[in-house]
Parts: C-alpha cells; sequence; structure tokens
C-alpha cells in the first residue's frame, strides 16, 4: 500500500460528526438534571468504533477503510505500535474479532498470527466472539456496587432475559459485568455500545431496555422483514 | 467549578470551565485566556520552564505523587534520539473520574499543557493514551486536537516559533494495567500492557526504546496554570509538602457526589460532611478510602481528623494516591466489597509475576470462601499471611495494592469477618 501523506497526525481514526452539541455530548434521550434526578446519560453515539451496524464478513480496510487504516500507519514510528489502533477498526467493521480477522491484520502489519493472538487475548475490548446489537457493560465495581451496581446488573440480566456474557435469542443484547468505568460519582454507571449511561438505578433499567430494544438499524430491517 | 456541584470552599483553577460546552471550542478556550501560557513558556528556555515546574511543588496526580519537575529534569538535554511525552489518560483505579471530565469539558487545556511539557524536555511527539471505554472523551479531544493541528498550535511550527511538536490521541482496548508507566508504554507499541523491569527507567529507555517521560492528565493540566502564573503563586495552596489544588472525586454514600477541586490539605471530615453536604439519609459514617481501591481502609475514627495532603493521609494510616474518595456508610457490608476488589485485581494481573497471579485469585477464593459462610477464623490468618507475601515482591505494585484493602479491613473490621465466619451475621444486609 501506499504512503499517503496527512497534514494532520492527530487522531487516527475518522470521528465523523465533530460539533457535538451539549445535548449529543450527553446523550439525547436521557438528558436530565444529575444526579439525584437520574436518567442522565453521557456519551456521543457518533465516534464511529461502535456503530450498531456491522458485518462479520465485510472486507476489511476498503473504501475509506483503507484511508483510516494508512492514516494510522503514519502515527507511529513502528509498523506495530498499529496494531492496536488496526484492531479497532477492524471491530468497528466486523463486530468481533475472530482468529481470521486476526490472521489478516498480522499480515498486514507483518506480524505473526501468534503475536497478534496472545496482544488481541489480553485485552477485554475485542469481542472474541460475536456480540449482541446492543453491549451493555454494567459496572459493579467498588463505588457504583456501595449504591447497589449488583442489582442493576441483574436486573439488566432479567429485563433481557440472559445470562452473564450470553446474548439474547434475538441477538439483541449481551449484558457483561464490567470493572470501573470511571464514572464512580454517578452511579450505576452502564455503557451501552459506546455510550455511558449514568446515575443507572433499578427503576431505569426496564426503560432503558425498552428503548434499546425498538432502536438501532438492525430492528428496522427486521421489522421491515415481517 | 465542581461538577455536576460546586461549593464555595472550592478552588476552580483546573475545573473553572467544567460545564461551559463554549469552553471546549478553541475560540471559546481562546476567549478564556487560553494558549497564553504556552506562548509565554515559548519564550521561555526549556530549563526556564522545568525550573518554574519544580518552584511550583507540583507533584503526579496519578497516584505516585512524584514531584513533576524533577521527573522532568531527568530527561536527557541531548538531542541524538527522538523523546516523548506520554500522558497517562487511562483512568481506571475504582473510584477515580476526574481525567474523563478534564477531557470533555477542557480539551484545550491538556492539550496546552502537553505542549509546554514537551517543549520543556525537548519532545517531538505527544501520545495521549485514552483508555478504550472513554468514546466521548476520546472524541471530544480528538476534535480540540484537529482544531489545534489547523490553527498552527500543534504541528511543523507550533504559534510561529520554529518549534515541532506532534500530538496524537491513542485508543487502549480495556485493561487496568495499561494504566501502570510502563505497561502503557509496551501497549502503546502493540504489545500486551505488561510491565516491565525497572531499570532502565523511562527517561533513559522508555517509548520505542527513546528517552519518555509519562504524566497523568490532571498534573499536565496544571502546567498552563503554573507556566502562567509563577511557581511562587501555585505554592499559595496547601502545604509546603504538597502545594497546590487537587481534584477530589468523591463517590459512595455522599448527598452530593461529584468532582470537587479544593486545596491539598483540606480536612476530609470537611469534605464529606460540609461539601457533599453529609451521609445519605444522615447515616453514620463507617469507612473511607481516601485514594481509590488501591489504597488502605480509614475507620471513621482515622478519618476524623484526616487532612487531605499527601503527609496528612499517610499520618491517618493511608494514601492519598488519586485523591479519590470513597465514603462508606454503616450499612456497607465490609466483607462483600472488599471481596469485590479484590476480584478486580484478580481480573487485572497481567499475570507475569507469580506472587501476583497466584495471590490474586488465591485471596480472591478464600473472601469469596468467607462471603459464602463457609470461612473460618484461619483463613484471616492466611489472608494476611498471603497479601504479606504479595508486597515488595513484583514487578509492579499491582499486587501490593491487594494488601491495602484486605490487610486494612481486616485489621480495623476483624468484628465483621468474625461475625460471619461464626454466626452468619453480614452487616449491612439488606
Ligand atoms: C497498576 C497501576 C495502575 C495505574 N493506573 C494509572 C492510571 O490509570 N492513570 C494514571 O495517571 N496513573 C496510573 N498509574 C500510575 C502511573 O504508573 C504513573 O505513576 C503516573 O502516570 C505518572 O504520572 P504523574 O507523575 O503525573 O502522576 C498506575 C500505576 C499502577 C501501578
Ligand atoms: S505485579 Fe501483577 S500486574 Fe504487575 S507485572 Fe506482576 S503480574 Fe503483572
Ligand atoms: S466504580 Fe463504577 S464507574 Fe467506577
Amino acid at each position: 500500500m501506499s504512503e499517503i501523506p496527512f497534514k494532520n497526525p492527530g487522531w487516527a481514526g475518522n470521528v465523523g460528526e465533530y460539533d457535538l452539541t451539549e445535548e449529543q455530548v450527553r446523550g439525547i434521550d436521557f438528558v436530565g438534571v444529575r444526579p439525584l434526578e437520574g436518567g442522565h446519560a453521557a456519551g456521543s453515539a457518533t465516534y464511529p468504533y461502535m456503530l450498531e451496524d456491522k458485518h462479520p464478513e465485510a472486507p476489511l480496510f476498503e473504501g475509506p477503510y483503507e484511508v483510516r487504516f494508512q492514516k494510522i500507519l503514519t502515527r507511529y514510528p513502528t509498523k506495530r505500535a498499529a496494531l492496536l489502533p488496526a484492531l479497532n477498526l477492524a471491530q468497528e467493521i466486523r463486530g468481533h474479532i475472530s482468529p481470521q480477522t486476526m490472521d489478516r491484520v498480522g499480515e498486514l502489519l507483518e506480524l505473526s498470527p501468534a503475536y497478534v493472538r496472545g496482544v488481541a487475548t489480553f485485552y477485554t475490548m475485542y469481542n472474541k466472539r460475536p456480540v449482541g446489537r446492543h453491549l451493555v457493560q454494567v459496572c459493579t465495581n467498588i463505588s457504583c456496587n456501595l449504591c447497589g451496581g449488583q442489582e442493576v446488573l441483574d436486573a439488566f440480566l432479567e429485563h433481557t432475559n440472559t445470562e452473564v456474557g450470553e446474548t439474547s435469542a434475538d441477538g439483541t443484547f449481551t449484558v457483561i459485568e464490567a470493572e470501573c468505568l470511571a464514572g464512580c460519582g454517578f452511579p450505576t454507571c452502564v455503557q451501552i455500545n459506546s455510550r455511558y449511561f449514568e446515575n443507572v438505578t433499578l427503576e431505569e433499567v426496564p426503560k432503558i431496555v425498552a428503548h434499546l430494544r425498538e432502536s438501532g438499524p438492525a430492528t428496522e430491517s427486521l421489522e421491515g422483514e415481517e | 467549578m465542581g461538577y455536576p456541584y460546586s461549593h464555595p470552599s472550592e478552588v476552580p483553577i483546573l475545573s473553572k470551565h467544567f460545564g461551559d460546552p463554549e469552553a471546549r471550542t478553541l475560540d471559546g478556550w481562546r476567549a478564556r485566556g487560553g494558549y497564553e501560557a504556552l506562548e509565554k513558556a515559548l519564550n521561555m528556555s526549556p530549563e526556564e520552564v522545568v525550573d518554574t515546574v519544580k518552584e511550583s511543588g507540583l507533584r503526579g496526580r496519578g497516584g505516585a505523587g512524584f514531584p513533576t519537575g524533577l521527573k522532568w529534569s531527568f530527561m536527557p538535554k541531548t538531542k541524538d534520539k527522538p523523546h516523548y511525552l506520554l500522558c497517562n489518560a487511562d483512568e481506571s483505579e475504582p473510584g477515580t473520574f476526574k481525567d474523563r471530565e478534564l477531557m470533555r469539558w477542557v480539551p484545550h487545556q491538556l492539550i496546552e499543557g502537553c505542549l509546554i511539557g514537551a517543549y520543556a524536555m525537548g519532545a517531538e511527539h505527544v501520545y495521549i493514551y485514552c483508555r478504550g471505554e472513554f468514546f466521548e472523551a476520546t472524541q471530544v479531544l480528538a476534535k480540540a486536537v484537529e482544531d489545534a493541528y489547523e490553527a498552527g498550535i500543534i504541528g511543523e511550527d507550533i504559534l510561529g516559533s520554529g518549534k515541532k511538536i506532534d500530538l496524537t490521541v491513542h485508543a487502549g482496548a480495556g485493561a487496568y494495567i495499561c494504566g501502570e508507566e510502563t505497561g502503557l508504554m509496551n501497549s502503546l507499541e502493540g504489545d500486551r500492557g505488561e510491565p516491565r523491569v525497572k531499570p532502565p527507567f523511562p527517561a533513559a529507555v522508555g517509548a520505542f526504546g527513546m528517552p519518555t517521560t509519562i504524566n497523568n492528565v490532571e498534573t499536565l493540566c496544571a502546567i498552563p496554570h503554573i507556566v502562567a502564573n509563577g511557581g511562587e503563586w501555585y505554592r499559595q495552596w496547601g502545604s509546603e509538602k504538597s502545594p497546590g489544588t487537587k481534584l477530589f472525586c468523591v463517590s459512595g454514600h455522599v448527598k452530593r457526589p461529584g468532582n470537587y477541586e479544593l486545596p491539598l490539605g483540606f480536612p476530609l471530615k470537611d469534605l464529606i460532611f460540609d461539601v457533599c453536604g453529609g451521609m445519605i439519609e444522615d447515616r453514620a459514617l463507617k469507612a473511607v478510602i481516601p485514594g481509590g481501591s488501591s489504597v488502605p481502609l480509614l475507620s471513621a475514627e482515622e478519618a476524623e481528623g484526616c487532612s487531605l495532603c499527601y503527609e496528612g493521609v499517610v499520618e491517618a494510616g493511608s494514601m492519598l494516591g488519586c485523591a479519590s474518595v470513597i465514603v462508606m456508610d454503616e450499612t456497607t457490608d465490609i466483607v462483600r466489597q472488599v471481596t469485590r476488589m479484590a476480584s478486580f485485581y484478580a481480573h487485572e494481573s497481567c499475570g507475569q509475576c507469580t506472587p501476583c497471579r497466584e495471590g490474586t485469585a488465591w485471596v480472591t477464593t478464600i473472601l469469596k470462601r468467607i462471603e459464602d459462610g463457609r470461612g473460618t477464623e484461619d483463613d484471616l490468618d492466611t489472608l494476611v499471611e498471603v497479601t504479606d507475601q504479595m508486597t515488595g515482591t513484583t514487578i509492579c505494585v499491582l499486587s501490593d495494592s491487594v494488601a491495602a484493602p484486605v490487610q486494612s479491613s481486616i485489621k480495623k473490621f476483624r468484628d465483621e469477618y468474625l461475625a460471619l465466619i461464626r454466626r452468619g451475621e453480614r452487616v449491612g444486609a439488606a
């Protein structure tokens, strides 16, 4: 692949819509006064890495993704350093990192399959298996747990009818337990795809689950088929 | 101002513009005096900048509290190799949530601090290593970086000075251990985030084998203010050994949790009962973890007279760490919470050192047994013994971090363990 010169070695990805309004940053559906009133969400859905529309078989790094991949390579003094950003990009495209994906990324970066596997399995954010359209990560670490994190996790499991780490039958949800998400002052902190939901209380869980069930491209296409 | 709440005791310097979306933009930041400190620094010699930081007495906000000016002076002055500055934005110590707020409210403040630091140490490239979960903060920061490049503040010729400094935002992929400085370097280089054996120290052999300095987000955010106003100015707050202001992240059973910027040395009691509005439902205080989950718990009595500066918290029997104050009331089941903390470390151990890999797993297993009501009194001695062997024997201090909550809770709340072991009694079970 040819070297493409780039003006700004700032961010290796394309972060999409830049001009975030307060509402977009805070989340549109759960904007609220926090924390006592609850119902507040922070996070931006425009960051592409956890888009809801993913294709496990999609080609890697073609078209705009080729440009982004090339951009990544210009950011570091060694090719190997591009491994994590490249895997991030691959997961954005395919939704999870399969052994085939690891091999392909390794080939592009001149790294052995064993090396890539060793690295990819070290990090928890790489989904080694497909996950649901909505990946729900509930923090149950100390600060959240003091304020009911475990109960919020249990409620998510109950309302999505799944066990920890299992994907719901319709492919909509995977609920997992997360370690501290750095939102400890706003318990319980829940990360859903790329967005943080803060101050999540037990009562809000059914609302959030219903909202997620209705939203997103996969549901639309499902409804179209019916 | 603090965020989401503020309090008259606060001295808002770093957090002055929290909650103000305008401050996020380049124009908004400039209108608030932004990038004037960078301009000033570029007219000083690099040594003068380092000296100003030394004078201020600023200590690293990432947990260890190492003097920042001194750390910067370790970087070699020769320019035969590239130098790097890394910003540690991997914030994942349970109880800590300040760096995310700094990045998403005042991204230009961090960029300005990074550029001044890079100039002072002759670093040609800055990497800001953000934890992977911070999609929103990373995006806000990335936008600010692009704008700063566009305006000639980062890049070939920063502010027309002829200096070239590049800056890249790098996203991690979820691993607590990448917050450890050499683990972060390995991760940045595209490897597993396993900490390295020191020496060699990063100032000699760091990222990509080159001289490297690593600083926390909050540390670098303080730099523009110190350069703009001078080292002496910064010393008007705090104590001789702990100058300046600090963001305190308060979580747990208080009425108004959040980030509050206060002078170091602020009384812990006032932080909880005045600034944070007291305990939820006015229940009694049971314990406080003053510096994130890796430091010993303080009992309510120890917390009573504790002054929140580096030396004050040590005197009270713990450590300031990153000033992540976790407050627990009388309903807290200490055994359950300590078990949760131990399982965190077992999950996050990178597995290189046997005492850590095996120790974190065994400690968690024993604690879970006690929690299930199948523990014995001997288990408490075993826990102390195992955690003793995990202290000071490993590559990094993650292993030592487990000893802190386990040993301090057994020492200070032995009754709770015994009640559970002997009679199956559980405190705080609703
Ligand atoms: C297990 C472990 C995790 C750490 N996590 C972080 C972190 O998330 N953020 C951080 O700034 N420092 C963290 N540190 C401290 C860093 O190693 C390092 O001391 C710090 O980034 C130096 O910056 P400072 O001098 O500005 O404090 C961690 C240390 C250890 C041992
Ligand atoms: S102490 Fe634990 S986390 Fe640190 S290097 Fe050793 S095994 Fe890894
Ligand atoms: S403990 Fe839940 S976000 Fe930190």
